[in-house]
């Protein structure tokens, strides 16, 4: 909110400079986001006095005016049709920045220099509405009041020399969205409180109640619904010094009625709404609900749907307000109205909430109103306003007024122990302390019991309705500052000592393979999340398209990442990445939320060379083998398991040529080749090999634990044979391991080939074996009988044929 | 015959400095050491030397031989080391290497501030990144149809479920499942309903602390994150504490350090004010506490929280937040 320097001065008098208050009530909470100075702008801007006109003698659109400035006379050359002597006007002198610029199309400021005009020199420039950024006239030039001092700063003649705090409010502290509000707390830094003006109100004869009628239906939005009435009003502008105001703190200044409630709401924070009395039928005002599925139209000219159990504020035959939030059209204030009905209520803030959240609007009024009001201050707003309109707009105000009040709301008593104070701080204030703190604060306090106070709590302090509310007050005028930072930092000794956690070790594990950590965002498309299969979660108020679904696989991520390196020249890629992934499953046994599931997964891409180019081998590009690999050897350190990777017949959505990963016997996870048809969709050139594992599966099963060396060498033969080229490679290991018994304890294919060499459907296949026993050296015949045997299962099995052993 | 043998030793002594190849090293033991060499004519003469001196010179002799072999030696083992063939070996050549991993940016930042909390006795925990509005909001002292739900901009899957909009519904399911005292930091993934800029994300990474024990005060949860500021921002900072208001801490407060950049004279990072918001704390708030079944009379406790992408972005000078999340393996690799 935009708070104004002299209006705050209406109510306290403070010296502190607005650096210094803004930094002092920023440490009381209230922050001061910035301090503006409106008249900053208009440093070289000054008014004029028009003291004669002359038509230019080579352009018939062009005046050539002779201006004072006060010390000095300017030529002047002007466009503008309106331009005419003894008229007051806003003068930019030379080097002035012009805030906006008639002839760019974006009102781009200018700074004003010498020109010559068709022949003729120009000193400064006579402004417009639009040219000083006041409004959006840009036909003539700016007349300002006849009264206007000549020579005087054009800021000080418009009032915007003053100094505005642009302040940030939390949720809590409705009370500071007003002047008096924001008073209260510098009274808190000055020690003494603010003076909210007095009210005198002179009544006519005639009753308020002869002439008008209030009914309130709704009763639990509506507690207290205040009307006065204010007969015979002339409709104008405001006087200067409250559009100076009201524009100071970014109010529109209107017509001299919407002014004053604007005002005094801005003054002590109470919402207020005028109506026509005129255009009210039948004399009477009924709050109640709105109809299912009406609409209404709000004095800003907009039509709304008006949402389920909107307040509304009626007359005897429609809807004349949304309560709280927004006048109607058919019942504003307008230049011909002659009696004001003024309206000061308080609203339920979670009804005021729900239909303007329902609505899409924001207003002053719902904001104040559904952060919470104060409900006594409908008194005051009310006969404030009503004293201000009879002031300025003249009339008669009728004799009593109006209060619907269905609950009294009296000032709370909170409890608040002394020692609870210090316990919770850790601090060791006096009792004296704590009721002079709350004091700064209009907060009464009596002692009740040794170590209690009795606090009695302003109603405009909504949020003060605990003891622990009174302890944060004490905090904050104590000072957060003056509270010892105390480090008490010990270990609790009886916990284990915290181990690494799984993604972490995960995470070691493959930035020490090579692989860098991506983080990609969990939203994504309708494509991109299909196809990580399973039924994708839908966002229900997303961001847009791109990003209206929740990943159900990383690997889309990744394929983006590649993308991008790609366009940028870097196509050799090893990305790994840890994060959640979600879907809906309600057969799914373990969800945490609803239908939805939610898992840990570690996802691995690799695409182009299979090494950084070097010059001592020949590139190569990755392939499967090296993702198999990797996965291999990251599976194993983390889940202290040898992973088995088993052929998919089929491909699934995202892979083909797939294998799917079993760790500790169970389903961990898949690897594969990503489809053509997704990469191109993807926008990713080349081969993109990848693999996702749930993290969870590859949880240690086991303590890692020592066993005993071998005590006798290991020795080594490598055979080759020619088998079934069909064979698969996992089959023929396993019949090795198998007749090879317990002294086999390595088995290393290091050899594949299908060329013209081998015969007929037929594939060489060379193996590495590591032969060892626990017992002794192994002599050369036990190292020949365990060979053969490998040999004979090989022949006889798969009707292999030896070519070599070594 | 003394000096017969002392003008070779002084011979042997100076020839030796000339020798600069295997061919001239050979000449040199050629001349001096084999049978027919100036050493061995020399033993051949001590036939003829007196008896009474034969002791003496044929120590000297011994002597002689022994320094010779170990001139020889010397130098053989010098030449050895030379490359007999000039430098064929280009070792300017670059090594062979593999592809260089890397850890997250975000990660490492996370890292150190979980080294730290780890350190002064705090443990991990995690939760769910989908929601219940109840973790989410109730439980933490959100009333419904309260203007505090809009401090967090909300992505909802369904009437009650949602993205978590901060990492503090874990907080709120420790305590369900643990008694007092707790210590514990939790990171994690939050979402948040606006506009993705330079500044400003839907999905970023928190780090939540919560402490509750008997007697924990205001005061300890200054002095904690003092010690953590200095620790992972430096030891020269300078900080303060302002109120601010979250529904689930009271009092609340939210931590400033000076602008490490700057150091407190105002720049573009600080906004001009010299100051940077670090993080957001307070005293749990006794609702939350009767929420999840904790005595608010018996125990107090802290909670703290801080955004991972502008800590990193702070501490890295990182001026568009998009690019953590962008993977892009130029920026990656700075880290």
């Amino acid at each position: 909110m935009k708070i104004v320097h002299s209006w705050l001065q209406e109510y306290i008098h403070f010296s502190l400079t607005p650096e210094v208050l803004a930094e002092r009530l920023g440490k009381l909470g209230l922050e001061v986001a910035s301090i503006t100075r409106p008249g900053e702008k208009y440093k070289s801007f000054v008014v004029g006095e028009v003291l004669s006109c002359e038509r230019h003698p080579q352009a018939d659109r062009l005046t050539v005016c002779k201006v004072s400035v006060g010390g000095e006379v300017l030529q002047i050359v002007c466009g503008a049709p309106n331009v005419a002597p003894a008229q007051k006007v806003a003068v930019a002198l030379i080097g002035a920045t012009v805030p906006r610029d008639q002839h760019d199309p974006d009102g781009k400021p200018f700074v004003l220099s010498h020109v010559a005009l068709r022949g003729v020199a120009s000193f400064g420039m006579i402004c417009s509405e639009y040219e000083l950024d006041l409004g959006p006239d840009a036909e003539g030039i700016l007349v300002l009041d006849p009264k206007a001092k000549t020579g005087e700063g054009l800021a000080t003649h418009l009032g915007l020399d003053d100094i505005v705090y642009d302040t940030e409010i939390t949720p809590n502290r409705p009370d500071w969205l007003s002047h008096l509000g924001v008073a209260r707390e510098i009274g808190v830094l000055v020690k003494r409180p603010p003076k909210r003006p007095s009210v005198r109100l002179k009544e006519g004869k005639h009753l308020l109640r002869k002439v008008l009628s209030i009914t309130v239906q709704d009763k639990k939005n509506c507690p207290r619904f205040a009307a006065r009435m204010i007969r015979g009003v002339t409709i104008s502008s405001s006087p200067e010094w409250l559009q100076k105001r009201l524009r100071n703190a970014g109010l529109r200044p209107i017509n001299n009625v919407v002014d004053v409630t604007n005002y005094v709401m801005y003054e002590c924070g109470h919402p207020l709404h005028a109506f026509d009395y005129a255009l009210l039928r039948g004399g009477m005002i009924v709050v109640r609900q709105s109809a299912p599925g009406a609409t209404f139209t709000t004095l800003d000219g907009k039509e709304h749907v008006l949402p389920p159990g909107s307040v509304m504020v009626c007359d005897a035959e429609r809807e004349v307000s949304i309560a709280g939030i927004m006048g109607g059209a058919n019942s504003e204030i307008r230049e011909t109205t002659v009696d004001v009905v003024l309206e000061a209520a308080y609203w339920n803030p979670a009804s005021i909430r729900r239909t303007a959240k329902g609505l899409g609007i924001s207003t002053d009024a719902s904001q104040r109103f559904e952060r919470g009001a104060d409900p006594n201050c409908v008194e005051y707003a009310l006969n404030r306003a009503a004293a201000l309109i009879i002031d300025l707009a003249g009339g008669e105000l009728l004799a009593g007024k109006i209060d619907v009040c269905t609950k009294k709301l009296r000032e709370r008593v909170v409890p608040l122990r002394i020692s609870r104070v210090n316990s919770l701080l850790g601090t060791s204030l006096k009792k004296n302390d704590i009721m002079s703190f709350l004091g700064l604060l209009g907060i009464a306090t009596r002692q009740k019991k040794p170590d209690t106070l009795a606090c009695k709590v302003p109603t405009y302090r909504i949020d003060l309705e605990r003891e622990i509310d009174l302890i944060e007050e004490v905090a904050r005028v104590y000072g957060y500052d003056r509270i010892e930072a105390k480090s008490r930092a010990y270990v609790i000794l009886d916990q284990p000592f915290p181990t690494k956690s799984l993604p972490e070790r995960a995470r070691e594990i493959l930035i020490g393979a090579g692989f860098s950590e991506a983080l990609s965002g969990s939203m994504q498309d309708q494509f991109r999340a299909r196809i990580g299969g399973g039924e994708p979660v839908r966002l229900l108020n997303p961001l847009g398209v791109e990003m209206a679904f929740l990943r159900t696989s990383l690997v889309p991520g990744l394929l983006d990442a590649i993308r991008r390196n790609q366009n940028f020249g870097n196509p050799d890629l090893r990305f790994f990445e840890i994060g959640h992934i979600f879907r809906v499953d309600p057969s799914f046994p373990e969800r945490i939320v609803e239908d939805f599931v939610e898992e840990e997964r570690v996802a691995l891409a690799l695409t182009g060379e299979a090494a950084p180019r070097q010059w001592s081998a020949p590139a190569r590009k990755a392939d499967m083998y090296d993702l198999t690999g990797a996965v291999a050897e990251f599976a194993e350190k983390l889940s202290l398991d040898k992973a088995r990777f088993i052929s998919y017949s089929t491909s699934d959505g995202l892979t083909e040529s797939t294998l799917s990963i079993e760790i500790h016997g169970g389903y961990a996870g898949f690897l594969g080749r990503v489809r053509e048809d997704i990469l191109s969709k993807c926008g990713v050139e080349g081969d993109v090999f990848v693999a996702e594992l749930l993290l969870s599966s590859l949880t240690p099963r086991r303590k890692m634990k020592y066993e005993q060396l071998p005590r006798y060498p290991k020795v080594r033969r490598d055979i080759s044979v020619f088998i079934d080229r069909n064979l698969a490679l996992g089959t023929v290991e396993q019949m090795i391991r198998q007749a090879g018994g317990e002294l086999l304890v390595g088995v290393n294919v290091f050899d594949v080939y299908e060329g013209e060499k081998a015969p007929h459907g037929k594939k060489s296949l060379a193996f590495s074996l590591e032969l060892i026993s626990k017992q002794k050296t192994l002599t050369d015949t036990e190292i020949e009988t365990a060979v053969r045997q490998i040999v004979h299962a090989l022949e006889s099995e798969f009707g292999a044929t030896l070519r070599s052993v070594q | 015959m003394l000096e017969r043998i002392t003008q070779v030793r002084q011979e042997a002594e100076a020839e030796i400095a000339a020798v600069n190849s295997q061919e001239s090293l050979e000449l040199y033991r050629r001349k001096y050491l084999v049978r027919k060499g100036a050493i061995s004519q020399l033993f051949d003469q001590l036939k003829a030397v007196p008896p009474q001196d034969k002791p003496s010179v044929g120590n000297a002799l011994n002597t002689l031989r022994a320094r010779v072999q170990e001139l020889y030696d010397e130098k053989a083992q010098l030449l050895q080391q030379k490359p007999s063939e000039g430098v064929r070996l280009d070792l300017t050549l670059p090594g062979r290497k593999g592809f260089r991993g890397s850890r997250h940016p975000l990660m490492q930042t996370l890292d150190e501030i979980k080294s730290i909390f780890i350190q002064m006795g705090f443990g991990i925990a995690d939760g769910p990144e989908l929601e219940d509005d109840y973790h989410n909001f109730g439980a933490l002292n959100f009333p419904p149809d309260h203007p505090a739900r809009d401090m967090q901009d909300t992505f909802f899957i369904s009437k009650t479920a949602l993205l978590r909009t901060h990492t503090s519904p874990v907080q709120i399911r420790v305590m369900e499942q643990n008694k007092p005292p707790i210590r514990v930091i939790m990171p994690g993934r939050v979402y948040r309903n606006e506009a993705v800029s330079a500044r400003s994300l839907a999905g970023f990474y928190q780090v939540e602390g919560l402490y509750v024990d008997a007697g924990v005060t205001f005061s300890e949860l200054k002095g904690t994150l003092v010690g953590f500021a200095r620790q992972f921002y430096g030891r020269d900072i300078k900080y303060r504490f302002v109120p601010s208001f979250f529904p689930f801490t009271e009092p609340s407060a939210e931590m400033y350090i000076t602008c490490f950049l700057c150091k407190g004279a105002g720049c573009r990072m600080c906004k001009q004010t010299g100051w940077l918001e670090v993080l957001g704390c307070g005293m749990v708030d006794p609702a939350v506490f009767t929420n999840v079944g904790i005595d608010p009379e018996e125990y107090t406790g802290y909670a703290f929280g801080m955004g991972i992408d502008r800590t990193a972005a702070l501490r890295y000078g990182v001026d568009d937040l998009r690019l953590f999340y962008d993977n892009d393996i130029r920026f990656l690799n700075q880290f």
